[in-house]
C-alpha cells in the first residue's frame, strides 16, 4: 500500500497533535496545507465541544462534579468532541506533567479548573503558566502550600517546583528550595483552614463540596531578603518564577519533556537537535510554548521516519483516539462513566496520576499488562458497525470499489488507510489479507446495517486495532 | 437579607432550607434531586435523581416543613417496573397520585403518594401518543395530563393513564416551537407554559396548545434565562421561572414583565446542624469562615459562583407552590431546598 507523503506526514501530525483523524478530518487539515494544519492546531478558536448544559441536564454527577468517575467522563467528553485537539492534548500533557490528583483532593470541580488553567494559559509563556499553577488551588492543597507558613515554611511545593516542574534535579541546592519556599509562603486559598478539614475527611456534609480559589495572605508571608540562585532581593512567588524561567535548565526540560510527549518516546541523537531548536525558540520568544511547538511540528526530525511511530499510545489517545474515529458518544449517554474507568484499567485514569511525577510512558503503558485492555476496547468501538464513524469507513470502502467488490488486499488496505493511514509491516500486513481472504471477496453492494458484509468491515477493523502499529503514535 | 433586586408586585421572604447530601444510603437527605412537589397535607416529596453509580438512592423522599424526614421509596436503577434511569419530574393528580416521568425509559410511572408502585406507560417513538425522552409533566384542573416530549419537539396531552388527546409544537424557534424544552406548569384558568429550555423563553398556550405568548430571551438580565428548567404559577398569575443557567429564580408578572429575583440565601437546615453538632471541629472552622467569597475574575460565573458559594443556589432545577403561598426551591448540586414565603 503506497501512501503519499503529505497524507501519511498529515496523518502523523494528527496523532501527535491530536487523537488521530478520521477521513473527514484528515481532508480537512490536507487542504490547509502542512503550515496552515499546524497553524490551526496552535491557535484553538471555539472547540465546538459537547456544550456544557446538556452535559449537565443529562448527568447530574458531571454537574456536581462530585466524585471522581463523573469529573473524568467530564473531560473525556470534551476530549472526544473538541475541534480543537491540541489544546486538549496539551492540557493532557500539563496535567501529565504538573500531576495532580484526586485521591488527596477530593475536590473535582478544582481540579477541573485547574485543566482550565492548562487550556487558559498551557500554550502561553512557561513564565506565567508556572506562575497559574503556583496560584492553583489544587496544586496548593496537593503538594502542601496551604501548609507553608511565614513562620514556619513547608518545602514540598517549592521542592517540586525546580525538581519535577522546571529545572531538574543537580540545578539548584537544598537552600535555593529553602528561599523558593519562602516566597511562596502566604498563597493559600480561601477558608484554608476548613477547606483542609474537609479534603482531609472527603467531607461533602452538609451541601455537598465547595469549590476552591486563590487567596493571598499578606499576613502570613515572608517578605524579607532570600538568595536564590544566585540573586537576592526580597522576592515573592513571581520574582522566584521569573529567575526560574530564564535558567538554561529550565529551557532543556520543558524542551525535552515537550518533545516526549509530542514527538517521540526516546530522544536519539537526531531528536536532540529538535529539541536545541526548541531551547533556542523557548528564549527567542520570550518562553512561548506554542513557538517551541511549532518549532518541534516543523522540525525535520518531527518530518522524518525515525519520528513516526515513535510513541507509544497513552491509554487516553487510545481511548479518545477510537471513541472519535467510531463516532460513539455524539450526545451525552449512560455508559460515559465506564469509557473512563477503561482507561484507568489501562493504567492512566484521568484526574488520577499515581504520584507527583505522573505516569510512566512510553514501553510501560504496554508491559503493564494492560494490553489485552487496549486492544479489546478498541477492537469493540471499531467492530460496532452502527456506530456513525465506522458506518462512514463502511461507505468510503464501498465508494472507493470497483461496483462494490473488495478483494482481500482492498480490504485489508482500505481499513489500514481509513484509520490512519497506518503504514504497517509487510508480516503484518500479510495476516490481514490472508484474514480477509478466508470469506474471498466482500460484497458491499446494497449493503445493511449489521449485515454480514458490514460485520465482515467490522471485524477487519478490530483485527487492524490488535496491530502493533496501532498501539503507536 | 433577602437577595430580590426590587419587588413592585411581590415580595419573598426567605423561610428556611430542608436538606443534606444523601451518598446512597437509605434514610433521609437527598441525592441530586430533580423536582419538588407539596401536598394538601403537608408532605413534600423529592424525586432524587441521583445516578447509577449510587442506584439506591434513585427514590422519592418525604418529608415536611418540619424537617421531618417521613420515608421514602423507589426501586433503584434500571427499567423494570418501579425503577428510573433518568427521573426527570413529577405531578399529582386530584386522586394523590403521582406521576413520574423517565426520559432513558421513555415513559411515566405512577406511584401512590404512600409508596405504592401502581404502574408505567409509554412507548418509544414519535407518533402520536409516544413518547421521546419525557421531561416535564402537569396536570390541568380537569386531570389532563400535559407531558413535555422533549426529544420530539412537543407537548402531549394525556387523559390520567395516558390515553393521548392532543399534541401540538415542533422543533425550531419562533412562536409554538421548541428547542430541548423541559418543565411545564398549567394555571389556574387551565394555560400552559413551557420552559422552552435551548430557546432561553418560556411560553404560554391555551389548554388546547394555541399559542397566547413569549417571555424572555438569552442572557443574564433581568427577565432573560439561561436555560430555563421549570416553572409554577400562582393564584394571583405571577410566574415563577427556575433560571437553571444562570443559577437564579426569576418571577414574572402575568404579562411577562419582570418582577423579582432570588439568588438564594441557604441556612444551615436542621439535619445540617446535627451533623456539624457531631463533628464539632469541622464546624468550628466553617463558622469563621467566609462562605460568600469575592471570586477571581476567571471564575465569575453563575455556575462557578454557585459552586464555590453555599448559600446560593446551585442547580436550582425545579420549584413549585404550597397551598400556603410558600415558594420552595430544589437544587441538584446542593441536595436540599429552600423555602421562601409570598408576602
Amino acid at each position: 500500500m503506497m501512501i503519499s507523503n503529505d497524507t501519511g506526514l498529515m496523518a502523523h501530525l494528527l496523532r501527535r497533535a491530536g487523537f488521530g483523524a478520521t477521513r473527514d478530518e484528515l481532508e480537512k487539515y490536507l487542504a490547509l496545507g502542512y503550515e496552515g494544519a499546524v497553524e490551526v492546531l496552535l491557535n484553538p478558536s471555539e472547540p465546538n465541544n459537547m456544550p456544557d448544559d446538556l452535559i449537565r441536564r443529562y448527568h447530574v454527577e458531571q454537574s456536581e462534579l462530585r466524585d471522581i468517575a463523573g469529573s473524568a467522563a467530564y473531560w473525556m467528553y470534551r476530549m472526544i468532541s473538541t475541534s480543537c485537539p491540541l489544546e486538549e492534548k496539551t492540557a493532557l500533557f500539563w496535567h501529565g506533567l504538573f500531576a495532580t490528583g484526586y485521591a488527596k483532593l477530593n475536590q473535582a470541580r478544582s481540579l477541573l479548573n485547574q485543566v482550565d488553567m492548562f487550556r487558559r494559559s498551557g500554550m502561553g509563556s512557561f513564565e506565567d503558566l508556572l506562575v497559574e499553577l503556583s496560584q492553583d488551588p489544587a496544586m496548593i492543597v496537593w503538594l502542601d502550600n496551604i501548609e507553608n507558613h511565614g513562620s514556619a515554611i513547608n518545602e514540598n511545593f517549592g521542592r517540586e517546583l525546580l525538581e519535577l516542574f522546571s529545572m531538574g534535579i543537580g540545578n539548584y541546592t537544598e537552600d535555593d528550595i529553602k528561599e523558593c519556599s519562602r516566597a511562596f509562603t502566604g498563597w493559600t486559598l480561601g477558608n484554608a483552614e476548613y477547606m483542609s478539614i474537609r479534603a482531609a475527611k472527603d467531607s461533602i456534609w452538609p451541601y455537598g463540596r465547595i469549590a476552591w480559589h486563590f487567596d493571598y495572605r499578606e499576613e502570613d508571608h515572608d517578605d524579607g531578603e532570600k538568595t536564590f540562585l544566585g540573586e537576592t532581593g526580597n522576592f515573592n512567588g513571581e520574582d522566584i518564577i521569573a529567575i526560574i524561567a530564564k535558567q538554561e535548565s529550565t529551557a532543556q526540560f520543558v524542551a525535552t519533556r515537550l518533545f516526549q510527549f509530542f514527538a517521540a518516546d526516546e530522544v536519539t541523537e537526531y531528536g536532540e537537535k529538535a529539541i536545541q531548536a526548541m531551547m533556542e525558540t523557548y528564549f527567542s520568544s520570550g518562553y512561548q510554548v506554542r513557538d517551541m511547538l511549532r518549532t518541534l511540528f516543523h522540525s525535520d526530525y518531527f518530518k522524518s521516519e525515525e519520528a513516526r511511530y515513535a510513541r507509544v499510545k497513552n491509554p487516553v489517545e487510545m481511548v479518545v483516539g477510537a471513541i472519535r474515529m467510531a463516532g460513539s458518544y455524539q450526545n451525552p449517554a449512560l455508559g460515559i462513566e465506564n469509557v473512563s474507568r477503561n482507561m484507568l484499567f489501562m493504567g492512566q485514569g484521568l484526574l488520577q496520576p499515581p504520584t507527583v511525577e505522573g505516569w510512566h510512558e512510553g514501553s510501560e503503558w504496554i508491559d503493564s499488562g494492560a494490553l489485552v485492555e487496549r486492544v479489546n476496547f478498541v477492537a469493540k468501538e471499531l467492530s460496532n458497525v452502527k456506530s456513525p464513524g465506522v458506518r462512514s469507513i463502511i461507505d468510503r470502502l464501498e465508494a472507493g470499489s470497483d461496483a462494490g467488490i473488495l478483494d482481500p488486499d482492498e480490504l485489508a488496505d482500505g481499513c489500514l488507510d481509513l484509520l490512519g493511514p497506518i503504514e504497517v509491516s509487510e508480516a503484518t500486513r500479510s495476516v490481514l489479507v490472508e484474514y480477509a481472504a478466508r470469506l474471498g471477496n466482500l460484497d458491499l453492494k446494497d449493503h445493511l446495517q449489521g449485515d454480514l458484509a458490514e460485520q465482515r468491515v467490522g471485524n477487519m477493523l478490530r483485527l487492524v486495532a490488535a496491530t502493533r502499529e496501532y498501539q503507536l503514535a | 437579607m433577602s437577595t430580590q433586586t426590587k419587588s413592585p408586585g411581590i415580595s419573598l421572604d426567605y423561610v428556611k432550607t430542608i436538606g443534606i447530601v444523601n451518598n446512597g444510603f437509605n434514610g433521609r437527605g437527598f441525592a441530586n434531586p430533580y423536582d419538588i412537589i407539596a401536598d394538601d397535607d403537608g408532605q413534600i416529596f423529592v424525586l432524587n435523581r441521583c445516578d447509577p453509580a449510587r442506584a439506591s438512592a434513585i427514590r422519592i423522599g418525604i418529608c415536611n416543613l418540619d424537617d421531618e424526614y417521613l420515608g421514602e421509596f423507589g426501586r433503584g436503577n434500571g427499567s423494570g417496573d418501579g425503577q428510573f434511569n433518568w427521573a426527570v419530574a413529577m405531578a399529582l393528580d386530584s386522586q394523590g397520585n403521582l406521576h413520574i416521568t423517565d426520559e432513558y425509559n421513555h415513559r411515566v410511572t405512577t406511584y401512590t403518594t404512600a409508596g405504592e408502585y401502581v404502574s408505567h406507560w409509554g412507548t418509544p417513538g414519535s407518533e402520536d401518543g409516544e413518547l421521546n425522552g419525557p421531561a416535564g409533566i402537569a396536570f390541568d384542573s380537569a386531570d389532563n395530563l400535559f407531558v413535555v416530549d422533549q426529544h420530539n419537539s412537543r407537548v402531549q396531552k394525556f387523559s390520567v393513564d395516558g390515553t393521548f388527546i392532543a399534541k401540538w409544537g415542533s422543533s425550531g424557534s419562533g412562536d409554538g416551537k421548541f428547542n430541548l424544552p423541559w418543565g411545564i406548569a398549567v394555571d389556574s384558568d387551565d394555560n400552559v407554559y413551557v420552559a422552552d429550555w435551548r430557546n432561553d423563553r418560556i411560553q404560554k398556550f391555551s389548554n388546547d396548545g394555541k399559542f397566547i405568548a413569549v417571555f424572555g430571551s438569552s442572557g443574564q438580565g433581568e427577565g432573560q434565562f439561561q436555560r430555563p428548567t421549570s416553572i409554577t404559577v400562582d393564584l394571583e398569575g405571577f410566574i415563577y421561572v427556575a433560571d437553571w443557567g444562570n443559577e437564579r429564580v426569576q418571577v414574572l408578572a402575568g404579562d411577562g414583565s419582570f418582577q423579582l429575583l432570588l439568588k438564594g440565601e441557604a441556612t444551615l437546615s436542621k439535619w445540617a446542624d446535627e451533623y456539624l453538632a457531631s463533628n464539632p471541629e469541622e464546624k468550628a472552622e466553617r463558622d469563621v469562615s467566609n462562605l460568600t467569597p469575592n471570586l477571581p475574575a476567571h471564575l465569575n460565573t453563575p455556575y462557578h459562583t454557585s459552586s464555590q458559594t453555599e448559600p446560593y443556589f446551585w442547580g436550582p432545577v425545579s420549584l413549585t407552590l404550597d397551598n400556603q403561598g410558600r415558594l420552595y426551591v430544589v437544587e441538584t448540586n446542593r441536595h436540599r431546598f429552600q423555602v421562601y414565603q409570598k408576602r
